[in-house]
């Protein structure tokens, strides 16, 4: 048996890191909640001000986020709001499953708080100053758009694109936005957990060039 | 951030470079001598650049991953005992496994075990995860077949006696003992 | 779903050009460039419209090998997306294998011990170095020459041969584990080593000659798809392509991991950024990974490969075999999984063609949450369209091979 254990992190951690103390000076209120867990920093940004943000931490010399690796979304569809927040339901269940597993059905789920389904999920770097950040906005399922951070990062275009296809986030302001994975005709968008895994697509009728031929003998 | 950082650098422009007749030839030369040194160890008996498959068979390490098989023990049995840990385990679902009960001291044997080698992806999980040591990573590989059914494999054809899976299970009894 | 009105009006066209075309009305030539086209390894469809040889408008489509990795791996356990991760980057796989379990390493929480380290870092450097031998001779193959590509291949087969002796498999390797790899190095691995690690040298050295000096070689592939530092960086590109121009951004140096911070290796830069920068720099990148594999192979410490924690390694065969506990245990493991505390990570790999990295969100379950790759073919591919666009129509082939876009990885 190893001697130590490695120790639970606490979700907000009341000390800052010395890069969110620098993002926080410069992002002041537009930071709703910011975490540092497991060495990785994590902002929680309003949709509304998400291409300002982007251009702040893009354009300041001691931010210099210039790197935009990825771009992506989570459902939390039927789920609690983020599942660190609620970490002491989760591990409170989860010991009520192991002593009493016949009593599974009368688990008490965290409820559902008011955060919206989606979270748009940024992760950027500095190529000068070696720093990583995530950024994470949420967004409703109602009405499931974002601002495209597509003129801060070009980077963001396919990746956008990609999230739109999956996910079915629409960005607005981006330059193209069609599906890049999945043909046009199809039906939903498969990450999304209402997808079922083993659904299936309508079978398309082929409208492209040379459609209206006679088929040629095989 | 101090990074140990190399240039990479282009080759002058040279003499050879300008004229492509002498690049051609430097690249002939290198060509050549390859051509050469394979000939010279085709004389000498030493094939080291090809295997001529079906007569010839490369020499697999210990650690190849062939296609599972279940052990058979000496009385004919098999020797799993229809837990279904492997079915779970396998990322692929291709194994199936009906239970059925059994007078021996073991008590439990499967009655259908399939493997669906056309969806298999040779993982090895499945062999981890065993408590049996019942389904093991043979060093069969060649199993191609000329239908679908043919690359489902029932239990009758996946029965293997032990001794012929010693140099797996020793790989295994040396490298997943913690 | 494309226009056929739209130009890139980046490309200025002259004015006796203009005039020239007003005359003569043509309009631009649609060709379509894949999806499986004999000159580019990858499955992919460019679009493009050509005024004679110039390429005047391309859109680049990818998703023909789309096979839903991400969706897969929210309904499997942990320890069962590992082997999907090798199909990501099938040229390089044990890198992928070692980016995803490091990711979950992070989640959990887990130290994995330093023989362990060293032996990743030895597969993963084999993989890149099969990953650039691979690039190289199919981009030369493609600029139509055989030669180099019948070289590399066979140097390839000998690293392949070594990860072979280390795993069971030569690409679909399932080599690395959550807290730990598989199985330990065979005892004899230096001495299996060396001599093939030689024998590769030399063979890429062959291979080096044959194109570095070959005019034609070097005519199609300087100063084509050039793309400034601050694009690139603009672009999200990373990896060779990314130091080729000049940026010396390599993860295994800016965040080191397993043991690169102790190893002693170099990484080189280009200062061009066209597609003869990238390809000196995967050579130079071929030889820095030789050295780091001589390195590991000398300073191997004696030890465990696997970390001691109950929640992930699976009990030793002997143990389950002989007692209750952990047969129990074993069973637990296998049907629920390791749980790991709720949470989110990212962690990143540099692997062959860039940043890989994976970023994982668990919920507590043994089921991952959401697992997401972020490819580096993916982001690397994006700015194709605008390297291409400009150029002349034989610049796609060379610009396409050094971007060395893996299907696998792209589409997921
Ligand atoms: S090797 Fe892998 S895919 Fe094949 S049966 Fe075993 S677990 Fe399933
Ligand atoms: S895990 Fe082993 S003993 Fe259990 S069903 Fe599979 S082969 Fe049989």
């Amino acid at each position: 048996m190893s001697a130590e254990k490695p120790e639970e992190k606490a979700p907000a951690a009341p000390e800052l890191s010395p890069l969110l103390e620098k993002v926080l000076a410069r992002l002041g209120d537009r930071v709703l909640e910011r975490h540092t867990a497991r060495g990785d920093d994590r902002i929680h940004v309003a949709r509304e001000r998400i291409l300002e943000v982007a251009r702040i931490l893009r354009d300041d010399p001691e931010l210099n986020f210039d790197l935009l690796l990825d771009v992506t979304a989570i459902d939390y569809f039927g789920q609690p709001d983020d599942f660190e927040t609620k970490l002491q339901v989760w591990d409170q269940n989860r010991a009520v499953m192991r002593r009493l597993p016949q009593r599974r059905h009368e688990l008490v789920l965290p409820p559902r708080g008011p955060e919206p389904r989606f979270a748009v999920v940024y992760h950027l770097t500095s190529t000068r100053l070696a720093h990583r950040l995530r950024i994470k906005c949420r967004v409703p399922e109602d009405d499931p758009k974002i601002a495209s951070v597509t003129p801060v990062w070009p980077a963001a275009n396919w990746l956008e694109r990609e999230t739109w296809d999956l996910y079915g986030i629409v960005f607005e302001g981006h330059p193209d936005l069609r599906r890049i994975y999945l043909y046009e005709e199809f039906v939903g968008h498969p990450l999304r957990k209402d997808y079922a895994k083993h659904g299936e697509q309508p079978i398309q009728e082929y409208v492209g060039p040379g459609a209206k031929e006679p088929r040629r003998p095989h | 951030m101090a990074v140990q950082v190399v240039k990479v650098r282009r080759p002058a422009a040279t003499f050879s470079s300008a004229n492509p007749w002498i690049a051609i030839l430097k690249g002939l030369w290198v060509s050549i001598r390859h051509f050469f040194g394979n000939l010279g160890l085709f004389l000498r008996g030493r094939q080291d650049f090809a295997i001529h498959f079906p007569e010839q068979r490369l020499v697999q390490p210990p650690a190849l991953r062939g296609m599972p098989v279940l052990a058979q023990m000496a009385d004919g049995k098999e020797r799993c005992v229809a837990c279904g840990l492997c079915e779970w385990a396998c990322p692929t679902s291709c194994i199936t496994i009906y239970p059925a009960e059994t007078a021996d001291e073991v008590e439990r044997y499967p009655e259908i075990f399939d493997i669906d080698m056309s969806r298999c992806m040779f993982c090895g999980l499945c062999e981890e995860a065993c408590p049996e040591e019942a389904i093991i990573m043979s060093r069969q590989i060649e199993i191609a077949s000329y239908s679908r059914r043919g690359s489902l494999w029932h239990k009758a054809d996946l029965l293997v006696p032990v001794d012929q899976l010693k140099t797996r299970t020793d790989y295994i009894r040396r490298n997943y003992e913690r | 779903m494309l226009d056929p009105e739209r130009k890139n009006p980046a490309v200025p066209i002259e004015g006796n050009q203009a005039a020239a075309l007003e005359e003569l009305h043509t309009p631009p030539m649609r060709l379509q460039f894949g999806p499986s086209h004999p000159a580019t390894h990858g499955t992919v469809k460019i679009t493009l419209d050509l005024e004679g040889e110039q390429v005047v408008w391309s859109d680049v489509e990818v998703g023909y090998l789309h096979r839903g990795f991400e969706k897969e791996c929210e309904t499997g356990y942990y320890y069962q997306n590992i082997p999907y991760t090798d199909r990501l980057n099938y040229s390089s796989p044990i890198l992928n294998n070692t980016g995803y379990c490091m990711a979950v390493e992070k989640l959990f929480g887990i130290a994995t011990p330093e023989r362990c380290n060293y032996i990743r870092v030895i597969g993963c450097e084999l993989s890149r170095m099969a990953d650039h031998m691979l690039c190289i001779g199919a981009s030369a193959m493609e600029l139509a020459a055989f030669t180099p590509m019948l070289y590399l291949i066979e140097g390839r087969e000998l690293i392949l041969d070594m990860i072979d002796s280390l795993c069971g498999a030569r690409v679909t390797t399932n080599f690395v584990r959550i807290g730990g790899i598989s199985a330990d190095m065979p005892h004899n691995f230096p001495e299996f080593a060396r001599p093939r690690l030689d024998r590769a040298l030399k063979l890429f050295e062959d291979a080096d000659k044959l194109l570095t000096e070959n005019p034609v070689f070097r005519q199609r592939m300087e100063g084509t798809g050039y793309l400034s530092r601050e694009d690139l960086i603009a672009w999200g590109v990373t990896g060779p392509l990314l130091r080729a121009g000049g940026e010396p951004y390599d993860v295994r140096k800016v965040h080191p991991y397993l043991v690169y911070g102790e190893l002693d290796f170099d990484v080189p830069v280009g200062e061009h950024s066209d597609n003869f920068d990238r390809y000196l720099v995967r050579l130079e990148e071929f030889r820095q990974s030789r050295r780091i594999i001589l390195q590991c192979l000398e300073r191997m410490p004696d030890g465990p490969v696997d970390a001691d924690d109950p929640r992930v390694r699976w009990p030793g065969k002997g143990r389950v075999f002989n007692r209750m506990e952990e047969l129990i245990d074993q069973f637990k493991l296998v049907t629920e999984g390791g749980m790991p505390p709720a949470g989110e990570v990212y962690h990143a790999v540099e692997a062959a063609n860039g940043e890989l990295g994976f970023y994982i969100v668990s919920d507590g379950t043994g089921k991952p949450w959401k697992c997401r790759c972020r490819a580096p073919s993916f982001s690397n591919m994006s700015p194709l369209s605008k390297m291409i666009t400009g150029g002349q129509l034989a610049d796609v082939v060379p610009t396409f091979g050094m971007i060395n876009m893996i299907g696998g990885e792209c589409d997921r």
